[in-house]
């Protein structure tokens, strides 16, 4: 079927089977591989895109429920060649190991600081338990979460300040 | 292959100029080294590269699947070559003899050896390079190379005023030769070895950049699935071939040695087509037993069979008969999947005599060997690239993915991506084995007379020589495969290393007992088994740790007061035992609903002790703190060994609570992770590590977290509740 999507705020056109997987289509037709495949059942969260500003997991996601919606992969979250907060504090954190899961946690995390920019840290604990890491960087992820959290807004405000 | 800077530097030297630094082994090719005119690249040796444009390249020689290779083996080169870490580009290392494991000599990464075995040669290559470097710049000064310094990729003139950049000098650093020895900097002049600092990685792999196996595209790829029998061992008996065929984008179905691949124009195609396969099976060599046979099939084989002796001490037999008490207790470990993040995956494109895969792997000559097995091809024909690894914990030791990709590549002559569902991950893994153990101990009062430890289950070569051997021996021919893998195995200790796989941890039992005997019961039930993350030592340590537990409370001693006075003459052993125990306040009373327990191990030469405290909250098992001390000998990386260890404990705390494949008929019953867990965010305790300050040679950290971390949490379930658990995973209501 033909659908388009809206990703990382470029229309994309696609002719494909609708029960296809989100997942599928970001990483072999638009080749935005920074999405991970993990279970295929939506049980890990490595796939986690936003989808009109909701995490959802890409990999039990049809395409056809997502036409004309808006989605933002990890490729779509630095701003004006900026990296996101979060990207910046998972580098300064030294967050990965594998870094295989690491997407799909920075997404996760992202939608909780969009909807609530100073979460404590059992706010943190509550939203990122749905993405497995194997490797078990969970006291990092909350490190560089917590790092952020509270401040993202002040940092903004500073950066425009300084801007103008 | 112990290699000392003496041996090391005698090969250089011996190549009269042509500045080849690393072993060649005889018969086998080498990298290319030197000055090309025309690209302005100087390769002083098989890991280095400078430009004449200051950029500097590392052949990474060790994957990097989160245990930091890529940041500390830099770390290392850069250290001596006088630059920023963050200013040489590592890239991973193809396929060559100079990129062998010493330790192994088959180019992988496993038994937490990457550092160890890289401390010296790396750090001489860096230190050759940078004399070299400071060699041409006095040239050109005519003055004494001696007089000279070099700082941040230039070379800095006695008058501490003029410097030279690194590119400048590569030409003319190409034709020093050093004469003598090459002086490695002392540890206080590190600038990075030894310091708190970030990963190189951490940018790709936080921005979606970093390239897995999963993610590697090429120009007219296709995509296959491989449908494999359920039971192990299986063969195809037919298939509707014509009705899978006719699916959507299909383009070939057919026979593989493991299976039905379906090779389709997507890969959501391909899945789709799976489901419409109907595939009969012939059972007759398949895999036919259920879990409780193995455990009876163990009981059996240890009744039957005292086992090998592997360590005697003493007169165990005489010390039980005298001892006043006779303590015995068996312990049983399940089989355990890996569960890497990243499913297994393999690229393969089969073209012009002449196959190139792209994969996720742990031992790329092996990978070789697997793809050469189902072409028309020799190893040599075989290019193999390695990409980040989402994962590996040894299944990325086995290249069976690699295996089918090449196998599906060469039928279809495309480039084909093939990669395995979670379910099948999970189904088809080679498993971390089944275990039994029986122990006995003497006890004269409170005194520990003997120690008896008989092991019961199968050794991990025997699955691994079919590609091993042949890596070992890349001249001989195809055909001699398998014939290779099983002399290997005969010509144990002398062709190959002495199976360690079964025993390791055990024979180093570290207590002072006087009668000490421990044997192997060899005996194999036919599951697929490799490495898992700790090998033998995830299950030894559960058995010796537990079983000291044991012998503690029929002593009537504290745990820790037990182990500690059979620790005389054992430094390294107390001070992490000493620090864990301080780390944890053991000496203070613990809250209403949980308990302490303790547990030590060496592995892999890194001594870790650990104290955990947990309880059981809503009938779950609840680990609230570990508290744990390590000494890996000199730390490259304080902020690496760190997570390395934390992320062994989560690894051993998954295990000991959730851990468990099981088989009904020769087939797992689980396949994914709502019935096999992982460990989460929510379930995460609170993790100290204390590292010891060592100047001692470095020893690896990837492993030797996990453990311990199993027994002392069983040791802190019985603390709470008096109830001893001698089988994993640990139950909540035992």
């Amino acid at each position: 079927m033909a659908l388009s999507l809206t990703v990382n705020g470029e229309r994309r056109s696609l002719d494909i089977e609708g029960d296809t997987p989100l997942l599928w289509v970001l990483r072999d037709e638009l080749g935005l591989k920074g999405t991970k495949f993990g279970c295929g059942v939506g049980l890990c969260g490595a796939c986690t895109v936003h989808l009109n500003g909701q995490p959802v997991r890409s990999c039990s996601t049809p395409v056809e429920s997502a036409a004309g919606g808006e989605v933002t992969t990890i490729e779509g979250l630095a701003e004006d060649g900026q990296l996101h907060p979060l990207q910046k504090a998972w580098i300064a954190e030294g967050v990965p190991q594998c870094g295989y899961c690491q997407s799909g946690q920075i997404m996760s995390a992202a939608h909780l600081l969009a909807t609530n920019p100073a979460p404590a840290r059992d706010d943190i604990v509550a939203a990122m338990t749905g993405n497995l890491c194997r490797c078990g960087t969970y006291s990092r992820i909350i490190a560089a979460v917590e790092s952020v959290a509270g401040k993202s807004l002040a940092y903004d405000a500073q950066a425009a300040g300084e801007e103008r | 292959m112990a290699m000392n800077r003496r041996d090391f530097l005698k090969v250089s030297a011996g190549a009269s100029g042509s500045l080849m630094l690393s072993l060649s082994l005889p018969g086998c090719s080498g990298i290319p080294t030197g000055y090309t005119e025309e690209t302005g690249e100087w390769k002083p040796d098989a890991w280095l590269e400078i430009t004449r444009n200051d950029k500097i390249h590392f052949t990474l020689a060790r994957v990097e699947m989160g245990q930091g290779t890529y940041t500390g083996l830099t770390t290392l080169i850069a250290e001596e070559l006088e630059v920023d870490p963050e200013a040489i580009t590592p890239r991973f290392a193809p396929v060559a003899p100079e990129y062998r494991n010493p330790l192994y000599k088959l180019q992988l990464t496993g038994g937490s050896t990457s550092i160890a075995t890289s401390w010296e040669p790396l750090r001489t290559a860096g230190a050759s390079a940078r004399q070299m470097l400071i060699m041409a710049a006095a040239d050109v000064w005519q003055v004494d190379a001696a007089e000279c310094s070099a700082r941040q990729g230039r070379v800095v003139h006695p008058n501490g005023l003029d410097s030279m950049r690194y590119g400048q000098l590569v030409e003319l650093a190409s034709k020093q030769v050093i004469r003598g020895d090459i002086p490695l900097k002392p540890a206080r002049e590190w600038k990075y070895i030894g310091k708190q600092r970030g990963r190189l990685d951490a940018h790709a792999k936080s921005t979606g950049t970093a390239v897995y196996g999963i993610d590697v595209e090429l120009p007219g790829m296709v995509y296959s699935v491989v449908s494999r029998p359920p039971r192990y061992g299986a063969r195809v008996k037919s298939f509707n071939k014509s009705e899978v065929l006719a699916m959507p984008g299909v383009l070939d179905v057919f026979e593989i040695e493991r299976g039905v691949a379906i090779v389709a124009d997507k890969y959501w195609r391909a899945r789709k087509a799976q489901d419409a396969l109907k595939a009969e099976w012939d059972n007759a060599e398949a895999l036919s037993l259920s879990t409780g046979e193995v455990f009876a099939s163990y009981r059996k084989a240890a009744d039957e069979d005292r086992g090998e002796s592997e360590r005697s001490e003493g007169d165990y037999e005489n010390a039980v008969e005298k001892a006043g008490q006779v303590f015995e207790a068996e312990y049983s470990q399940p089989y355990l999947a890996h569960s890497t993040l990243e499913p297994m995956n393999a690229t393969a494109w089969y073209r012009d005599n002449s196959i190139e895969v792209w994969a996720p792997t742990q031992a790329p000559d092996l990978g070789r060997i697997a793809a050469a097995r189902v072409t028309d091809l020799s190893p040599g024909d075989v290019t193999i690239n390695t990409t980040f690894l989402g994962g590996g914990f040894g299944r990325r030791l086995t290249q069976d993915y690699i295996e089918e990709a090449a196998a599906v590549s060469y039928r279809v002559r495309k480039p084909v991506k093939l990669i395995w569902s979670r379910e099948e991950d999970t189904q088809h893994d080679l498993y971390r084995p089944a275990m039994l153990h029986r122990m006995q101990a003497g006890l004269e009062g409170n005194r520990l007379t003997g120690w008896h430890h008989q092991i019961v289950g199968p050794q991990l070569l025997d699955w691994y020589v079919r590609n091993a051997a042949p890596a070992q021996y890349p001249w001989a021919p195809k055909f001699m495969y398998d014939t290779l893998g099983k002399v290997g195995l005969l010509a144990e200790g002398i062709a190959t290393p002495k199976d360690m796989s079964a025993i390791e941890g055990a024979i180093e039992y570290p207590y002072n007992v006087d009668n000490i005997d421990i044997r192997h019961t060899h005996t194999d039930p036919g599951v697929p088994v490799t490495f898992w993350r700790s090998v033998g030592y995830s299950h030894n340590g559960f058995a010796v740790e537990t079983f000291m537990d044991e012998l503690a409370y029929e002593a009537g001693e504290d745990p820790y007061q037990f182990r500690r006075k059979l620790l005389a003459g054992q430094p390294r052993h107390l001070e992490v035992l000493d620090r864990a125990v301080q780390l944890s306040k053991w000496n203070t009373p613990v809250l209403e609903g949980r308990g302490r327990g303790l547990a030590l191990f060496k592995s892999f030469g890194t001594f870790v002790a650990q104290v955990v405290e947990a309880g059981v909250e809503n009938g779950n098992i609840r680990v609230y703190k570990v508290a744990c001390a390590v000494d890996c000998g000199q730390v490259v990386n304080p902020r690496i060994v760190e997570d390395q260890i934390e992320g062994g404990i989560i690894f051993g705390l998954t295990a000991a609570i959730y851990g468990e494949i099981t088989f009904d008929e020769g087939q797992p019953q689980q396949s994914n992770f709502h019935d096999y867990q992982l460990m989460r965010q929510t379930e995460l305790p609170e993790v100290t590590v204390d590292i010891v300050q060592s100047t001692e040679a470095p020893t690896g950290v990837g492993e030797p977290g996990v453990p311990p971390v199993i027994p002392a949490l069983g040791n802190a379930l019985f603390a709470l509740t008096g109830k001893r658990q001698r089988s994993l995973p640990l139950k909540a209501d035992a």
